[in-house]
């Protein structure tokens, strides 16, 4: 938009057009700029298999010509041993279970059910947070910038929450293979960049294969040359009636009064009173609090964790105030001119004075925090069974993979 | 990005040494010595550095085991001061926050740089605190806030430690909510309200399946077998609001009594830190007053 | 369903084999090579042919919809009677005006020039724009105006308060941002130009000045054709449907879109000492506060903000013709669709109806 911005994630806009955003998005039903419905999503373009010397990768836009695309690499590394790690190496039996799972990936099915199953063994399948790299690059903006930091963080918090991601890259005791996540704006963001950025990862992980695994045991790894062999990372079937694990999903929601909006444009968001980036996953889980397989309520319904929720600082703090006509020295001057300067002065103290007071039509940066109930009705709606999630997980699996 | 100028310890991974004390064996230091809902003791003293606008001190203490590693935090505020030329205008107070490890306050040596944890915790501070200042009665000046964690709270012994870090991040984000807010009082910015962090945690304190799961305040990842989630929350307790969340974990999405219940926790345990900030902050205007 | 997810669309065909037949059969003839397919061939003895290949245009009066398009070093005419305008330029020594970028041969009188065929706005003098500030500075504010430059709005060039005669005081230089400050957006004319091809704006006009009551929309830059184009009327009033109230649209030159809530200007009497309607005018001219806006008034700016976006994101041109119809197809389409006149959503597959039904390719 302004051709001269300091920060991707400052956005310039005049008091009035912040007040008129602000208003309309007050509205029940709120008239989103774009004319969205509040859980509406921009359409996206996408696609999947786009580099052919990757593992997985993926590639989505926006209508708006924003684009992102992410490549999975992955190597085979070496399982670094730790001094008293008896989780690896102390525990009878795991040879036994590494077999299990390598006749599930002659399946394509090594997924959920076979962990599930075999969920009083799996903890010597445990991964490591080191074994999944991701990086982040946004044009026009330093690599060790904090914003983009965070939102790396934040991606890759998400993918690590619940350790499924990293258990599916044990090999076998002594490797595990580390999957390097890239993910790349082709131009410097229109809009806060992680729903995008989150949407294209979970893609390029659905779409990433590794080759078969051929030999056995703690061996030296060995496998299939061939391509159309490897296996989904994430397998596509659902195993044993359970719906297939899938790779979390981070979405950007925001409040304005009691209104909820998701996947907010910058202007949005720049009148926002809170903005939330909720991390969930669905499928395949570790028997955790609650038990979840009594969540599932139908064969079909997925069950839904939660993995992380960061807050995002809105850029509405950082917004310009409007000035009420009352206060505006150059509203009316005509009539101070006319009663000379000590009433004008008078008139800018009472502007100090008046500074808390709430203007209707005069835009004020919020203060303070947002309140605990528009928090929990924020990440509610965004948990609700049948809701946002689930649809926009239908969504990404009827991607086509290529 | 490494650092040529100075002398950095190895690159490689190296295993710290293990001193096999015989007197104590390992399991000593296991179990929760106070109870649920009761957070560490704290020290907080305002004041501390003389050269900055503002500034504070906070330790944590280990209640486990005394004289054993806690958090030792130093927090400086600089400013309000106008900004450079060359900047922008600002209708409002510009904030910076930067978060470092002292390269010697965890187990694995930090350098020098701050790496992406550290900008990030930076980033969590920004947004906790940026809530709670009127940042609007300071145009067109910036303040910088720094914090300085001497000693990181964390175990020496690398065995059971292993994925710890995250749950340490976030006892370390509340420590630097609150010692930043207390500098940020201290040297006189207007705020809303005192902010102050709180963390609360979901632990399975053996490992076995069987146990249920329980909610704790101010959770030390050693003291339990297993923390299935935490929240850290940045609480304004006159307002009753909310400056930052993070949550990390895994529970089902079903169940938000579980979700809601830890956030009411993190505010408890917030509000517990906030009744220390504030009577030291009263102690601190009091002795300014008599002398 | 909120989200929609599509596949990208097969790749376009880089060459049209039929339009590449017409422009070599509407070219002078004087080069038979051209019909030697796309690609550069070589010669017998390996050289790549290089001037020879290029396509000679003098018969500018027949432009086809490709014939006129020219790509940097193309030879345009060696004709020494032509003149040299913008985006040509002369090679040393010779009487040949070569083009400089990509885009269509236009021809004033004896000027030939090239309009690139996606650009920056180029400020001319006249050009009613809509800028928003992005610095101030002690006398003049420095404006984006989606160009190659900053335009520059000195407090010299607009109206103060309290009539249009007063004299500029310290005063208001010390007060310049109660006028304007940053992130404000204002309508404006292009008084004059700088060499550097910077444009110094002015305000002195009851027409411009500060926005107000409404969303703002950037069409600029977006490629495909589509975008603002100099028309007879850049700023207009249309009734909105529904109940919604008069609604004013200014279509910058430089692609920035203001669409608000018609203000009429106020009754004389009703503000007390004030002399006229100018001065009356003059003082609601730097404020920031908006209006009470109805709801149908807030959905009808929307939906017009979504005609103009659907407009550019299908490549047509944005002009009051093409806003009025796209409105009123936008409104007709509402009413047959199953959400409801309350859904003014114009993106994806409903902004392509849109488009196609404006355009009559149904």
């Amino acid at each position: 938009m302004a051709s001269t911005q300091h920060h991707p994630s400052h956005v310039l806009l005049s008091p009035a057009e912040l007040a008129y955003l602000h208003d309309s998005l007050l509205l029940v039903p709120p008239i989103r700029p774009d004319g969205r419905g509040p859980n509406d999503f921009r359409p996206l373009v996408a696609e999947t298999g786009i580099l052919p010397g990757a593992n997985g990768s993926a590639r989505i836009c926006f209508a708006d010509g924003t684009e992102a695309i992410a490549g999975v690499k992955a190597e085979v590394e070496r399982t670094a041993r730790r001094a008293g790690d008896d989780t690896v190496f102390l525990e009878e039996g795991g040879g036994e279970a590494g077999d299990e799972r390598e006749e599930d990936g002659e399946d394509g099915e090594a997924g959920p059910g076979a962990l599930g199953e075999a969920s009083g063994r799996k903890g010597e399948r445990k991964g490591e947070a080191a074994w999944v790299e991701l990086t982040v690059e946004i044009p026009g903006v330093r690599d060790d910038d904090s914003g983009t930091v965070f939102v790396a963080a934040m991606l890759s918090e998400a993918l690590l929450a619940d350790g499924e991601l990293v258990r599916r890259l044990w090999i076998n005791r002594r490797f595990h293979w580390k999957l390097y996540i890239d993910i790349i704006l082709i131009s410097p963001p229109l809009s806060y960049p992680l729903p995008l950025l989150s949407l294209t990862t979970h893609l390029a992980l659905l779409a990433t294969r590794l080759p078969r695994l051929k030999s056995e045991g703690d061996e030296d790894p060995f496998f299939d040359d061939d391509w159309a062999a490897a296996p989904y990372l994430f397998p596509r079937s659902p195993s044993r009636g359970r719906p297939a694990a899938r790779p979390p999903i981070t979405l950007l929601v925001m409040a304005v009064g009691n209104n909820i909006l998701f996947d907010p444009s910058k202007e949005e968001l720049a009148v926002a009173d809170v903005a939330l980036a909720v991390s969930v996953t669905s499928g395949a889980s570790q028997a955790g609090p609650g038990g979840n397989a009594a969540d599932a309520s139908g064969p079909s319904q997925r069950s839904l964790r939660l993995l992380s929720i960061r807050t995002i600082d809105p850029p509405s703090r950082l917004t310009p105030p409007g000035v009420a006509n009352a206060a505006n020295a150059a509203y009316g001057a005509a009539n101070l001119n006319n009663l000379g300067s000590s009433a004008q002065q008078q008139k800018a103290a009472e502007a100090r004075t008046a500074e808390t007071e709430a203007v209707e039509g005069v835009w004020r940066a919020p203060r303070g925090g947002a309140s605990r109930a528009v928090l929990a009705a924020l990440v509610g709606k965004v948990l609700e069974k049948g809701g946002v999630v689930d649809e926009v997980l239908d969504a990404l699996e009827a991607v086509d993979l290529g | 990005m490494t650092d040529r100028r100075r002398i950095n310890g190895p690159p490689g991974e190296t295993i710290p040494p293990f001193f096999d004390d015989a007197d104590r064996a390992p399991e000593t230091a296991k179990g929760r010595f106070r109870p649920s809902n009761a957070i560490r003791k704290m020290f907080l003293k305002t004041g501390v550095t003389p050269s900055a606008s503002g500034s504070a001190y906070l330790e944590i203490s280990t209640s486990a085991k005394p004289g054993a590693s806690g958090l030792k935090l130093s927090c400086s505020v600089h400013g309000p001061r106008s900004l450079p030329r060359s900047a922008p205008f600002s209708p409002h107070l510009v904030l910076t926050t930067h978060v470092k490890y002292a390269p010697f306050a965890t187990r694995q040596r930090r350098g020098y740089l701050r790496d992406s944890s550290e900008r990030d915790l930076s980033v969590h501070l920004e947004t906790a605190l940026r809530g709670a200042i009127i940042a609007d009665r300071w145009p067109k000046s910036g303040v910088d806030i720094i914090v300085s964690i001497l000693e990181g709270d964390q175990e020496r012994e690398t065995s059971r430690s292993q994925g710890d870090e995250v749950w340490e991040m976030m006892n370390a984000l509340s420590g630097c909510i609150t010692v930043a807010a207390a500098a940020l009082a201290d040297a006189g910015i207007d705020c809303v309200d005192t902010v102050a962090g709180g963390v609360a945690a979901l632990v399975q304190d053996t490992d076995g399946d069987e146990s249920q799961p329980s909610i704790v305040l101010d959770p030390v990842p050693s003291e339990h077998a297993k923390i299935l989630a935490a929240c850290c929350v940045a609480y304004l307790p006159t307002r009753d609001e909310v400056t930052n969340l993070w949550f990390r974990g895994d529970v089902p999405a079903s169940d938000m009594e579980l979700y809601n219940s830890l956030v009411e926790k993190g505010i408890q345990a917030s509000r517990n830190a906030n009744r220390v900030l504030v009577g030291c902050l009263t102690e601190s205007v009091g002795e300014g007053d008599t002398s | 369903m909120p989200i929609k997810i599509f596949a990208p669309k097969p790749p376009r065909p880089l060459h049209r084999p039929s339009s590449h037949h017409d422009t070599s059969s509407s070219d002078s003839g004087s080069d038979s090579e051209s019909d030697a397919g796309g690609g550069a061939h070589l010669d017998a003895d390996g050289d790549i042919p290089m001037t020879s290949q290029r396509r000679v245009r003098l018969d500018l009066a027949t432009t086809t919809s490709d014939a006129g398009i020219v790509t940097p070093g193309e030879l345009i005419t060696s004709d020494p009677q032509w003149m040299r305008g913008h985006g040509t330029y002369v090679p040393a020594s010779t009487t040949s005006i070569v083009s400089s970028v990509a885009g269509t041969v236009t021809r004033t009188n004896k000027l030939l020039s090239v309009r690139p065929l996606r650009a920056r706005y180029t400020p001319e003098v006249g050009d009613l724009v809509v800028g928003r500030i992005v610095e101030v500075q002690a006398k003049r504010w420095r404006v984006d105006v989606g160009s190659t430059q900053l335009a520059a709005l000195p407090l010299s060039a607009i109206n103060l308060p309290g009539g249009i005669l007063r004299k500029r005081t310290e005063t208001d230089e010390l007060q310049i941002r109660t006028f304007f400050a940053e992130g404000d957006l204002l309508v404006a004319e292009v008084q004059q130009l700088f060499a550097d091809g910077g444009a110094v704006l002015h305000t002195r006009s009851l027409k411009y000045g500060k926005l107000r009551n409404g969303v703002f929309v950037a069409v600029s830059g977006m490629g495909g054709g589509g975008g603002v184009v100099r028309s007879r009327r850049q700023v207009w009033t249309m009734d909105g449907a529904h109940g919604a109230g008069p609604i004013d649209v200014v279509l910058g030159v430089n692609g920035y879109v203001w669409i608000s809530r018609h203000v009429d200007a106020p009754e004389p009497d009703k503000a007390a000492g004030l002399h006229n309607m100018e001065e009356s005018v003059s003082a609601t001219v730097y404020s920031s506060q908006n209006d009470r806006i109805d709801v149908a008034t807030m959905r009808e700016i929307a939906r017009l903000r979504g005609v103009v976006t659907a407009l550019v994101e299908n490549g047509l041109r944005v002009d009051e013709d093409m806003v009025v119809r796209g409105y009123q197809e936008a409104v007709e389409q509402a009413l047959l669709a199953e959400e409801g006149i309350e859904d003014v959503y114009l993106g994806g597959d409903k902004g392509r109806r849109l488009a196609a039904a404006l355009t009559g390719a149904a």
